[in-house]
């Protein structure tokens, strides 16, 4: 078949010569690998057929084959590449073992040749130990004196090497901890009786054998080179193990970074293994000893079956790992995954109960591939049995598969059986003690005992999350750095609602000693208490609380018990639909002496009373007391505070939470709220709107005295939206007057007016602005005739100078209830108008046109300025308004998120000048909308993506998170609209490198994505983004620590400013809003009396800020000379940067463009060169900003001066 | 920023004293002239006598406006000067004519630049550029600001039209850009010479209190666009009386009159329908698509029309007719798909490069 198909080929490209000859080269040599290419035969031979590149050679057949594996078996083939890169950071290096080994071998020989020790009482026995400075880490109760039962030691029966190291599936730890080497050391039977299941007497006959281990290791005869430690698992002093750490002297097996973690185990035992089921009680309590009936102690029996295990561990991980391919690498992708979200050890808060756990991630994949084990008949359904996997999966197929198990599973009401040899050991329904249950391949073990119900939750999310992330990657974001690079430990970017809660003085008020001795320890029990009795009082308001704090350390052979972190975290992950419920609904009032009501009763204290509802029933309810609607967002810390005290005795002093300091951020001080109140202020952006409506309305009714009717009035203001940093205020006009100036600042919101479409309007852009001014002189002698008490203005521009063309003119409108409007006329001929004086001849091409006079250079200079102003004004505010107002409704967390944000922008002086609020929504909505979106499009209410933020704070930490990763030389898409349009919107990558903008912010109705970030910032001020945001992450996380206020994240630092000009505070209308606004300045009014304007402060003077007029009028001025920073919500310093190239010596010019000086005559060096050179005048520029801001520049100081 | 500053400490250090370290008299033909704000700041004016450009294109209208000889161009102008202020800084050295701003922005002052291109060599690349960057925009110097002005002396002087009720105007200071640039014409020629000569001492910048700064300045700017309602009224009424007073006068003088067929120069005849305000041009004659007036606006008669009728679709040939096509076509799937996968591959290794992929 090639021959005759290459005859065609020559034959129709006889055109084509030269390529020809070299092409039969290759075809020819190809020929050999055209035979395994069955399928595509023809392809190689076409080999010849693009005459501009001979270099580009289809792939072979092997090739192919990776790229369709690549494609098919990952996600794309970049994420393959992704994670082949990523492995083998994360593994051990074999190849650096042999000292290891050699360490092991004669670790083995110490072990198999240690003394027997003869039987002896085991306090004696503890006695000569502590002799050596080993403490025997005997469990609770200690064994007293009449105890009856002795302990011994004969070397080991068995020493293997187990857990991951052998299987060559260790994955390395969070926060460079050691790989660690298990070596299981199997305790000889003959040491152990058959009634040694009782009271926890094997577990001390093992801390003796470990303690004796550790006597022999540190012994002065023993020469290993190494230091040993006592380490327990979850704080279970029962799982205690000895660990092995290279000493600081010896450098030989350190390279590693190992450690040796020796764990003895009972291969074979003299003890009835029945008696271990889960359902078996093996404690006797002294109250309880004559009973006959027990509580189960399945915490306690599935430690003990853990002595049991780690050979048989090893034995199915190794099986797995041969029957399936992709495991090692399956696995070492699902821990990553997990590690980088605390399942599993570190040093920051790590989620409980996931310690020691390696073989549950293991056992994960083994129940994806080999199946569940059928419940014995009549047990429970049968039907919904997940089918196994194939063994041929790809390592990424697996890892999502194990995913998609996590999101999927509800751990709390289905247990799990991993498909086992023999069956179910235990009968699957002596599991019902657990709060989890997954049982593991050899049918002995639970490998979620002890991990609370609450982590699993979280545990789930997550899970949720990764697939939500992985899904629907359409956005701009590589979900891999999500995925597996990218550490979510971070309390406050993970959880809506963080507590710190130091438990050292916590009681628990159903103190059972049961209990303690299940779970080994009063801690241990503490926690699993703590752990259900929140998640039993949130309900269904959280989706997850977890409980979080460090892993435990090893602790010196001394220390026979573990000690444990005093300070824990609770993270909420909140159902914004019911978290922020105000009543929760107990049993009726029939039920009044029911088992359930007492409980009801018993679990809320005094906050369960009898109510009475609307609807008539009387039930048992607990209702949370609110002063203000913002405090809604408290409800589940307060439950949780309540919780904590009712059972723990926790007081509010050991509790430390940060939403009110967050508050504080967005709220006026208090002695200024109490100055509104006293003057009856309307407060809040629902009054506002409201306020709004009745405008509108009032202005409709004006029909009939306007001219042309309006059609329609739309909002185009953050304070409409729910957006604006501060609680939108009005003072009524009557009580203004006095009202200190530092507090009198009156924001005008923005509305646009659109008159009804009429032929009348002027074909003349001159005339169609002074028409404007007309139709606003009309509308304001209506409204005020109309509405008593309201005052309105027109207002004719912003500067002294008037733009002819441009939309300038505005009215002020001020309500008698003192809210202020600046409405602006929509007249939407003004675009075609203005597109024809831009360009007249728009058919025309180009190198036809006449050449522009200078006149009408000018003119379309000014109508391609006036043109933004109009598009922006017009088009893309009321636009952008609504988007932003919808997300607002649908995201509880949206509005205030953007709130903060807005706030911490204007801290560190960017808001504004270089960053404009609508951009910073836009960050913030992306943050909202990146996962998540589609689901959003049918679902009714509230968004419902697995990820997205449920308060403010958390919605704060994760736009810092994002701001500080977040390449902005790449666009951005934000999916404003829902997703209804987002196909079609993609990041358009070239962008346009010439313009000053640096960010690119792209939305449905703003392909380029510059509409908001046209201005600024430039890439220096996106750089300062970068880097703030990253400073005040890390300020965020020195938050854990539990120390320090949320305000320094907000105080910003002013070294890196050139200048920095002091203003007055008391002459700023809107100082109460800074951050550290100072009560005196607007209190001790004597101080600044002097200061003060003659004029009168009543008037009314909607949206007059001079700080912010001057501020802008500087930038203006010194464009090219400095940047200048300010902040807009009440600052009181503006800082400014030099230019850096204008402070060298350049030739003069005739435009600099800045104020210079001629650089000095330097005696008799380089008089040529340095003639004619000028450098910017450094003292006159800041004496003019002196004299411009006549009266309230208070000092000028310059860096190093 | 922090890397430069151990430079700029030591250019402090010497800007900071002029006093000590004498400038130079003149720098690039442009007189020195040393301005004190304050005890520790100079500002620096740069000045020059004025000389017309050689240009062909210059206008004689502005050769009348800065007569040669007694016009003194200011370079360095502080962004906050008023005239008044300009005038009593030049008082030593004779009485001032007027004042006249740039604009400050684009491109003032080129043809002053041009006039003396050759006398500096290191010069003459940078003016080169700017005539390059500036290309037709070189004549709109100075009309920035005074352009205007005389078409509305021009309106008001018409006898025949409408008077337009001014709004009220108080004494604003404008802030141009920093640098810029602006011509004082002094009465005589003599006095132009003086203000060339550098001064015994530094002149001093006089103040004008009358035109606020600060705070003052900026509630004065917030009442002042705030005009009472019935002036507003008043400005823009009689304003729109002078515009149809124009529109109207224009129309008579217009070749085209309502219901008579526009005939350009080439005899073509212009088929327009109503259009969307009914009285635009002409219309006499049948009706022209909605889209077509659109598109060309009124006065386009010649030219538009034939370019969209090309629009035709292409014929389509059918590329996997032939089995070479297909083959080609798949080879080309696969090589993409290749390429693609080696873009990739070189991604992820740069990646690699920069330890990307080491999660902790």
């Amino acid at each position: 078949m090639p021959p005759t198909l290459k005859r065609k080929r020559s034959g129709s490209a006889a055109s084509d010569s030269g390529s020809d000859a070299s092409g039969s080269d290759a075809s020819g040599s190809n020929k050999s690998s055209a035979a395994e290419w069955q399928g595509l035969d023809a392809a190689p031979d076409s080999q010849n057929a693009p005459p501009s590149s001979h270099a580009v050679k289809p792939p072979t057949g092997q090739e192919l084959r990776n790229i369709k594996e690549a494609t098919d078996l990952y996600r794309s083939s970049s994420f393959k590449f992704q994670i082949d890169a990523l492995l083998p950071n994360v593994r051990p290096k074999y190849q650096h073992s042999q000292p290891l080994d050699a360490f092991l071998l004669a670790l083995h020989k110490l072990l198999v040749d240690a003394p027997s020790v003869a039987p002896q009482h085991p306090l004696h026995a503890s006695r000569s130990l502590s002799k050596k400075g080993i403490a025997v880490p005997y469990i609770r109760p200690l064994p007293t004196e009449d105890t009856n039962w002795k302990v011994a030691f004969d070397p080991p029966t068995d020493v293997v090497l187990v857990g991951s190291w052998p299987t060559r599936t260790s994955v390395k730890g969070k926060d460079a901890l050691r790989y660690t080497v298990d070596i299981a050391v199997a305790m000889p039977p003959s040491l152990f009786q058959e009634k040694d299941y009782l009271n926890g007497r094997a577990f001390q006959k093992r801390a003796y054998y470990l303690a004796t281990i550790a006597a022999a290791l540190v012994g002065s005869k023993s020469s290993l080179p190494c230091e040993a430690f006592f380490e327990s698992t979850s704080g279970d002093p029962r799982c205690t193990n000895l660990v092995l750490r290279p000493s600081d002297s010896s450098k030989e097996w350190s390279k590693l970074n190992v450690q040796i973690r020796i764990i003895p185990f009972l291969p074979e035992s003299p003890i009835p293994l029945q008696r271990l089921s889960p359902s078996r009680s093996n404690l006797r309590t002294a109250a309880h000893e004559e009973e006959t009936k027990e509580d189960a102690t399945p915490i306690y029996n599935s430690a003990f079956m853990l002595m049991h295990t780690p050979k048989t561990h090893l034995l199915s991980v190794h099986a797995l790992k041969q029957d399936v391919p992709a495991f090692t690498d399956a696995l070492t992708l699902l821990r990553v995954w997990a590690n980088q979200r605390g399942y599993g050890p570190g040093i920051r808060a790590c989620v409980r109960g996931f310690e020691g756990k390696g073989m549950l991630w293991a056992s994960i994949l083994e129940l994806l591939v080999h199946g569940e084990e059928p419940p014995p008949a009549g047990f429970g359904k049968a039907s919904a049995r997940r089918k196994p996997l194939g063994k041929g999966l790809s390592p990424y197929q697996l890892f999502k598969a194990a995913l998609d198990f996590l999101a999927r599973h509800r751990f709390g009401q289905d247990a799990v059986f991993v498909k086992s040899k023999d069956g179910h050991r235990f009968p699957p329904a002596s599991y019902f003690s657990h709060e989890a249950v997954f049982v593991d391949s050899s049918s002995s073990v639970n490998l979620l005992a002890g991990v609370p119900l609450s982590s699993l939750d979280l545990l789930r999310h997550d899970a949720q999350a990764t697939l939500d992330a992985l899904d629907h990657s359409s956005l701009s974001e590589d979900p891999f750095q999500t995925v597996f690079l990218q550490d979510h430990r971070d309390v406050f970017g993970r959880f809506d609602v963080v507590l710190r809660v130091d438990v050292s003085s916590a009681e628990m008020r159903a103190k059972s000693a049961h209990l303690v001795a299940d779970h080994g320890s009063v801690y241990n029990a503490l926690l699993a208490n703590l752990t259900s009795v929140l998640r039993r009082g949130l309900g269904n308001r959280a989706k997850a609380v977890a409980v979080l704090h460090p892993s435990s350390d090893v602790r010196p052979l001394t220390q026979a018990l573990p000690s444990s972190s005093s300070v824990l975290y609770l993270g909420m992950i909140l159902d914004t639909e019911h978290a922020f419920r105000l009543v929760d609904h107990g049993p009726s009032a029939e039920e009044q002496e029911s088992e359930s009501a007492k409980q009801f009763r018993d679990f809320w204290g005094d906050k369960a009373e009898l109510r009475r509802f609307k609807d008539g029933s009387i039930t048992e309810s607990v209702v949370w007391d609110i002063k203000s609607a913002d405090e809604r967002v408290h409800v589940p810390a307060m439950i949780a505070k309540h919780l904590l005290q009712r059972h723990f005795s926790i007081g509010s002093d050991a509790v430390q939470t940060w939403q009110s300091q967050y508050d504080a951020l967005l709220r006026a001080p208090d002695s200024i709220r109490s100055l509104y109140e006293s003057r009856r202020a309307s407060m809040g952006f629902k009054t506002a709107m409201a306020a709004f409506d009745t405008l509108v309305k009032q202005m409709k009714a004006l029909d009939d005295q306007l001219p042309l009717a309006i059609l329609n009035v739309s909002a185009a203001s953050s304070a409409l939206r729910y957006t604006e940093a501060f609680v939108p205020v009005a003072v009524p006009l009557a009580s203004r007057p006095g009202l200190p100036s530092a507090a009198s600042h009156l924001p005008a919101m923005e509305i646009v007016v659109e008159f009804e479409k009429s032929g009348r309007w002027p074909d003349d852009l001159r005339a169609v602005q002074k028409i404007k001014l007309a139709f606003f002189e009309q509308l304001a002698t209506c409204l005020m005739g109309a509405v008593k008490g309201l005052q309105a203005s027109v207002v004719l521009g912003d500067g002294p100078v008037r733009k002819e063309i441009q939309d300038e003119a505005a009215l002020d409108i001020v309500t008698p209830d003192g809210w202020a409007f600046r409405a602006r006329i929509w007249h939407d001929r003004e675009a075609t108008l203005l597109d024809r004086t831009i360009d007249p001849q728009p058919h025309v091409p180009k190198a036809v046109k006449k050449p522009l006079t200078p006149e009408e250079v000018r003119d379309r200079q000014a109508a391609i300025e006036a043109k933004e102003v109009y598009v922006r004004r017009f088009v893309h505010a009321p636009r952008h308004h609504r988007a932003v107002a919808a997300l607002s409704h649908r995201s509880a967390a949206f509005a205030g998120t953007v709130r903060l944000v807005k706030r911490w922008f204007a801290a560190h002086w960017l808001l504004r000048s270089h960053v404009r609020e609508e951009a910073v929504e836009l960050l913030c909505a992306y943050v909202f909308l990146r996962t998540g979106a589609r689901v959003q499009a049918e679902g009714a209410a509230g968004i419902v993506g697995a990820d997205v933020p449920g308060t403010k704070e958390r919605g704060f930490a994760t736009v810092l998170e994002f701001l500080k990763e977040w390449d902005w030389t790449k666009g951005l898409v934000v999916p404003l609209e829902f997703g209804e349009r987002d196909a079609s919107v993609t990041p358009d990558a070239s962008g346009r490198p010439s313009t000053r903008a640096a960010w690119s912010l792209v939305t449905e109705f703003d392909p380029e994505g510059r509409m908001w970030t046209s201005d600024g910032p430039d890439a220096i001020v996106a750089r300062r983004v970068t880097a703030l945001a990253k400073a005040a992450w890390d300020g965020l996380c020195g938050l854990e620590s539990g120390d320090g206020n949320v305000k320094r994240l907000f105080h910003h630092p002013t070294d890196d400013y050139d200048f920095v000009v002091e203003l007055n505070l008391a002459l700023s209308p809107r100082y109460y809003q800074n951050v550290d606004a100072d009560a005196s300045v607007w209190a001790a009014k004597g101080k600044y009396a002097n200061a003060l304007p003659k004029e009168p402060v009543s008037a009314v003077m909607p949206g007059f800020d001079p700080m912010t007029m001057f501020h802008d009028d500087l930038k203006r001025t010194y464009e090219d000379t400095a940047l200048l920073f300010y902040d807009v919500l009440g600052g009181s310093r503006i800082g400014g940067v030099w230019v850096p190239n204008l402070r060298t010596p350049r030739p003069f010019r005739v435009l600099g463009g800045f104020s210079s000086i001629p650089v000095p005559k330097d005696g008799n060096k380089q008089k040529e060169k340095s003639q004619g050179l000028v450098v910017l005048n450094e003292n006159a520029v800041l004496a003019e900003i002196g004299q411009l801001g006549h009266g309230y520049v208070v000092k000028i100081t310059q860096k190093g001066a | 920023m922090g890397s430069s500053s151990s430079p700029s400490k030591q250019k402090r250090t010497s800007a900071a004293g002029p006093s000590t370290s004498p400038l130079p008299a003149t720098i690039a033909g442009f007189a020195v002239l040393p301005i004190t704000y304050s005890q520790s700041a100079t500002h620096i004016l740069y000045v020059r006598s004025h000389s017309a450009p050689k240009h062909k294109n210059s206008k004689g209208k502005q050769r009348e406006e800065l007569p040669e000889g007694r016009t003194l161009f200011v370079v360095n102008v502080p962004p906050h000067a008023t005239e008044r202020e300009l005038t009593v800084l030049f008082k030593s050295c004779g009485t001032v004519e007027r004042v006249l701003f740039s604009t400050g922005g684009g491109n003032g002052s080129t043809d002053e630049q041009e006039a003396d291109g050759a006398e500096s060599e290191d010069e003459t690349g940078m003016i080169e550029d700017e005539e390059a960057g500036d290309g037709e925009g070189s004549g709109s110097e100075t009309d920035g600001d005074n352009g205007p002005r005389p078409k509305k002396k021009r309106k008001i002087a018409q006898p025949d039209g409408p008077q337009v009720v001014p709004l009220p105007s108080v004494p604003l200071r404008i802030l141009r850009r920093t640098g810029h640039t602006a011509y004082v014409v002094f009465l005589d020629a003599s006095s132009l010479a003086r203000a060339l000569k550098p001064p015994q001492k530094p002149y001093v910048w006089p103040v004008d209190t009358e035109t606020p700064l600060g705070l003052a300045h900026y509630s004065t700017l917030y009442s002042f666009l705030r005009p009472p309602l019935d002036v507003v009224r008043a400005h823009a009424d009689s304003w729109m009386e002078a515009f149809e007073h124009e529109q109207a006068k224009k129309r008579q003088e217009s070749k085209y009159h309502k219901g008579e067929a526009i005939v350009d120069e080439d005899g073509f005849t212009l088929v327009t329908r109503g259009g969307a305000y009914g009285k635009t041009l002409g219309g006499g004659v049948g009706v022209a698509s909605k889209q077509f007036v659109n598109e060309h606006g009124e006065g386009a008669g010649t030219g538009g029309g034939k370019r969209h009728r090309k629009k035709k679709t292409e014929k389509k040939e059918k590329d996997a007719f032939y089995a070479f096509q297909i083959h080609e076509k798949k080879r080309k799937e696969i090589i993409d798909l290749k390429k693609k996968f080696e873009e990739d591959k070189a991604n992820i290794e740069k990646l690699k490069q920069s330890r990307k992929f080491k999660p902790y």
